[in-house]
C-alpha cells in the first residue's frame, strides 16, 4: 500500500507547469504594457546610488536588483574577466562582495579574514587585512562547512559574524578590530554563518546550529558597540521569544501561550534548535524584519511529537523592539529537515484588484509562498520544483497535505522522499526585478531514500539520526534555474542544469540574470525568455552570490566568488563535480579595467613611468 | 563462546593511558567488536559528522586512505580520546577505554 500510494504521489509531483527555456517566449498577452509578467513592484530602500552594493541582497526588502545597464543584451557576450583574487582558504565560498565608494569588501569563509580592495588602482590591490582568529573547535561544529554567507557595512564599520558565535567589526578605513562580542558557547554547537544585517544603528544577527541541538535565537546588535539591543529565543517561553500582546499569527492553531514549550514533549524544546541561520529583509514603512528558522532537533521526528513550534517558521518581529508581530510555521512538526530560513524577498503585488504588502518565500519544502507581510495570511503556495511529501498547501489552514508515504520510518528505509534534507532550494538566495515582476532563483530537483534512527543528546555533537541515500528527481538533472510569477504561483520559464544550483542570483536593468554552476559555469541570461546570453568557465563551483557594481572608471561590472563547499557536497559523487577553489571573478565588456591590459603599460615599482623609448628606436 | 572470547579480550585490554600510537588493538578483528563499534558509531552521534556509512559530511571521510591525525590503531584510540584542535571532541569522559577500542576496531573493519 505504501508503494502504490508513493507512486501515485511521484506522479503528482513531477506535474509541475514549467516551461523549457527551449520552448517559445512566454504568451505577450501575459506581459502588461510596461513589460512587466504581472505588476509586482518593490521598495528599494535604502535607495544607495546605483554603482554601489553596499548589503548583501542591495537593498533591504532582498532583492538584488541592480538598476544598472551598461552591460546589457548587445554587449553582454564580450564579458571578459577583467581582474581575480584568490583569498587562499578552501572551504565553500558564499557571500556576496560589498562594494562600498572605491573599495570592496571581502570576508573569507573560516578563519573569516576580512579584505579591503582598492578599487581606484589597477589590478584593485589589497588596502588591508584583517584576520581575527576565531576559535579553530568551530570547525566540528558547523554542520554544512565552515562557511559565512555575508558581511555588512555600516557607519565605518565592517561588521561580520566568526564560525566560533562572535560577532566582530572592523575599521573599514584601517582595517583595526572595533569590537567583538562573543554571543554563544560554540563548544555547545551553535556556530555563525549568518550574513549580518544592518539597519540604521542595529545589525541583526542569528545562530546556526539547526542539526546540533542547540536553542537558537535572534538578536539585535548596537552598531556602535556590539552590546545587545535585543534578543529573542526561536523556542521556549513566550517571554525569552519576545511574544508579547503584539503577537496575532493569522491561523489559529498558532494562537496560545507558550507554544514554544507546549509543542514538545517535556523540556525537548531546549534542543530543539530552529536556528535563524538564513537572510533578513526589513520593511522601512512597517519598521519589521523578517527571518527564518531552521530544522527542530532532532532530525528524527518520532523523538518529538507535536508542532514543535518555532521550528521551520518565519517570523515578523518590530525591528526597534524585537516583539513579535506574526509568525508562520512552513512544515509544522517537520518530519524532513525541510527548515524556515530561505530568504523572504519584499514586493508589492496586484491581489484581487487591491495592493498588497507581500513576501516571496521559495521554501525547501518545494512551495513557493507568497505571503502577506503586514499579517501572514498566505495568499499563495504553488509547488516550484520536484516534491511529492505534501498534495498541497491548504489556503484555509495554512497546514501543508501531508502524503501518507512520506512519513519517515525508525530502523527502516522509505525510498523516495522527494526532496531530501536539503530541499528544492536551499539558503542560496532568489532575485526580483521590478521590470518583470519575476523572481529568479536556483533551485534542486533531487529525492532520498531515508532511515531514520533514534538518537541522543550529547551537548556539542550533531542530533540528528537521517541517514540518507540522495538521487537525482525525475529527468536525473540535479538542478535547475526558474523565473518564478509570485501572483498566479507558476514557473514562466527554467534552464535545467547537470548539478544542484546552489548559486544566489542578480538581475538587472538591462533584463539580464546572472547565475553560477556547481560545475563551474558563471551565466547571463535573458530574464524574459530564460535564453542563455553568455556562459564563463571558472575555476570552482559558484555558489556564491554575484553582484553588479559601478568602477571608479564609471564602467559596469559583474562579481562573484567561486570556490566549492556548502551543503554542494552531496554532489561529491556526481562525475565532474570540481575541487576546491577561492577566487573572486569580476567581469566587464571586454574585460576592459583601470590600468589594465594595453593601458598598463609601466610597472607599480618603477614609478614615475621611464622615459620613453622614440618610435624609431623600437622598430629597431 | 564468541561472547566469553569477548568478555576475556575486554579483560585483558589495556588501560587508557598507556595506549600510544604503537599499541596494538587488542580487539582487532574481533567480529563482536566491530557491530558493538558499529552500535556506539551511531548512538555516541559519530555517524552525525561522519555519516552513517563512514563516507564523512561534516567530518572527515573514514574509508578512505587520507588519515590527518594518523591512521595505527593507537593513533585512531588516541583522536577518539583525546579530540583535535579542530573541532573533534573528546570522548573520554564519555566512552570507555574499551569502548573506544571497539569503535576502532569498526572503523577498522571498513578498511579491508
Amino acid at each position: 500500500m505504501r508503494k502504490s500510494l508513493l507512486a501515485v504521489t511521484l506522479l503528482c509531483g513531477a506535474a509541475i507547469p514549467a516551461m523549457s527555456a527551449d520552448a517559445p517566449a512566454p504568451d505577450k498577452k501575459e506581459v502588461a504594457a510596461n513589460g512587466s509578467f504581472t505588476g509586482a513592484t518593490a521598495n528599494f530602500a535604502p535607495n544607495d546610488p546605483a554603482g554601489q552594493w553596499t548589503r548583501q541582497a542591495r537593498d533591504y526588502a532582498n532583492t538584488r536588483y541592480s538598476p544598472l545597464t551598461q552591460i546589457n543584451k548587445a554587449n553582454v557576450a564580450r564579458l571578459r574577466i577583467a581582474w581575480t583574487f584568490s583569498d587562499g582558504q578552501m572551504y565553500g565560498h558564499e557571500g556576496a562582495p560589498l562594494v562600498v565608494g572605491d573599495t570592496m569588501y571581502l570576508v573569507t569563509p573560516f578563519p573569516n579574514i576580512a579584505y579591503a580592495l582598492d578599487l581606484s588602482k589597477p589590478g584593485a590591490p589589497i588596502k588591508w587585512v584583517f584576520q581575527p582568529n576565531p576559535d579553530p573547535r568551530a570547525i566540528g561544529e558547523a554542520c554544512c562547512d565552515k562557511v559565512l554567507r555575508g558581511w555588512a557595512y555600516a557607519d565605518g564599520k565592517l561588521i561580520y559574524n566568526l564560525l566560533d558565535a562572535n560577532t566582530v567589526a572592523v575599521d573599514a578605513q584601517t582595517g583595526k578590530e572595533v569590537w567583538r562580542v562573543k554571543l554563544d558557547d560554540v563548544t555547545n554547537g551553535t556556530t555563525t554563518t549568518q550574513a549580518a544585517f544592518v539597519v540604521g544603528d542595529k545589525v541583526y544577527v542569528g545562530s546556526s546550529g539547526g542539526e546540533l541541538g542547540t536553542n537558537g535565537w535572534f538578536q539585535a546588535l548596537n552598531v556602535k558597540d556590539g552590546s545587545t539591543a535585543w534578543k529573542a529565543f526561536t523556542n521556549g517561553p513566550d517571554s525569552g521569544m519576545l511574544i508579547g500582546p503584539q503577537f496575532k499569527p493569522f491561523y489559529s492553531w498558532m494562537v496560545g501561550k507558550d507554544l514554544g514549550v507546549t509543542t514538545w514533549p517535556g523540556e525537548m524544546w531546549k534542543q530543539g534548535a530552529s536556528a535563524p541561520w538564513g537572510f533578513v529583509s526589513y520593511d522601512p514603512d512597517l519598521n519589521e524584519v523578517y527571518y527564518g528558522t531552521s530544522n527542530p532537533g532532532p532530525r528524527t521526528p518520532s523523538q518529538r511529537p507535536g508542532l514543535n513550534l518555532w521550528s521551520s517558521a518565519l517570523f515578523a518581529r518590530d525591528a526597534t523592539s524585537g516583539q513579535a508581530k506574526w509568525a508562520y510555521q512552513f512544515t509544522p512538526h517537520d518530519e524532513w529537515d525541510y527548515d524556515g530560513i530561505n530568504e523572504n524577498v519584499l514586493i508589492d503585488i496586484p491581489w484581487k484588484g487591491a495592493r498588497r504588502k507581500v513576501l516571496v518565500h521559495f521554501n525547501r519544502n518545494g512551495f513557493a509562498y507568497t505571503i502577506d507581510r503586514t499579517n501572514g495570511e498566505v495568499l499563495v503556495a504553488e509547488q516550484f520544483g520536484h516534491q511529492n511529501w505534501a498534495s498541497k498547501i491548504d489556503l484555509t489552514t495554512g497546514k501543508p497535505v501531508v502524503n501518507d508515504a512520506a512519513h519517515p520510518i525508525v530502523e527502516k528505509k522509505v525510498e523516495n522522499i522527494c526532496p531530501p534534507d536539503i530541499g528544492v532550494k536551499n539558503w542560496n538566495p532568489s532575485a526580483f526585478s521590478p521590470r518583470t515582476g519575476l523572481l529568479y532563483a536556483g533551485i534542486f530537483n533531487s529525492c532520498m531514500d531515508l532511515t531514520n534512527h533514534i538518537v541522543k543528546y550529547i551537548p556539542g555533537s550533531p542530533y540528528d539520526g537521517m541517514e540518507m541515500v540522495r538521487h537525482a528527481g525525475p529527468g536525473g538533472n540535479w538542478g535547475e534555474f526558474i523565473a518564478w510569477d509570485p501572483v498566479k504561483g507558476k514557473r514562466v520559464w527554467s534552464l535545467k542544469e547537470d548539478m544542484m544550483t546552489w548559486s544566489g542570483v542578480v538581475v538587472t536593468g538591462s533584463d539580464l540574470v546572472f547565475y553560477g554552476t556547481l560545475d563551474g559555469w558563471f551565466r547571463a541570461v535573458d530574464a524574459r525568455t530564460g535564453k542563455v546570453m553568455w556562459s564563463q568557465k571558472v575555476g570552482s563551483a559558484i555558489m556564491s552570490q554575484p553582484i553588479a557594481f559601478m568602477g571608479p572608471d564609471k564602467r559596469e561590472y559583474i562579481a562573484v566568488y567561486s570556490g566549492v563547499g556548502g551543503g554542494a557536497g552531496v554532489n561529491r559523487r556526481v562525475n565532474g563535480f570540481p575541487p576546491g577553489g577561492n577566487t573572486l571573478y569580476v567581469f566587464s565588456v571586454d574585460g576592459a579595467g583601470i590600468g589594465l591590459g594595453q593601458t598598463q603599460l609601466r610597472t607599480n615599482a618603477s614609478m614615475p613611468a621611464p622615459v620613453s623609448v622614440p618610435p624609431a628606436a623600437a622598430h629597431n | 563462546m564468541r561472547k566469553l572470547l569477548f568478555a576475556l579480550v575486554l579483560m585483558t585490554s589495556p588501560a587508557k593511558a598507556q595506549v600510544t600510537a604503537d599499541t596494538a588493538n587488542p580487539l582487532a578483528g574481533n567480529a563482536d567488536a566491530v557491530e558493538a563499534g558499529h552500535q556506539l558509531f551511531g548512538k555516541m552521534n559519530c555517524a552525525g559528522c561522519h555519516a552513517y556509512d563512514l563516507t564523512g559530511g561534516m567530518g572527515p571521510d573514514l574509508t578512505d586512505n587520507s588519515w590527518q591525525y594518523g591512521s595505527k590503531p593507537g593513533e585512531i584510540y588516541h583522536t577518539i580520546a583525546e579530540g583535535t584542535p579542530r573541532g573533534m571532541p573528546a570522548w573520554k569522559d564519555k566512552m570507555t577505554a574499551d569502548e573506544i577500542w571497539q569503535v576502532v576496531t569498526y572503523i577498522q573493519s571498513k578498511h579491508q
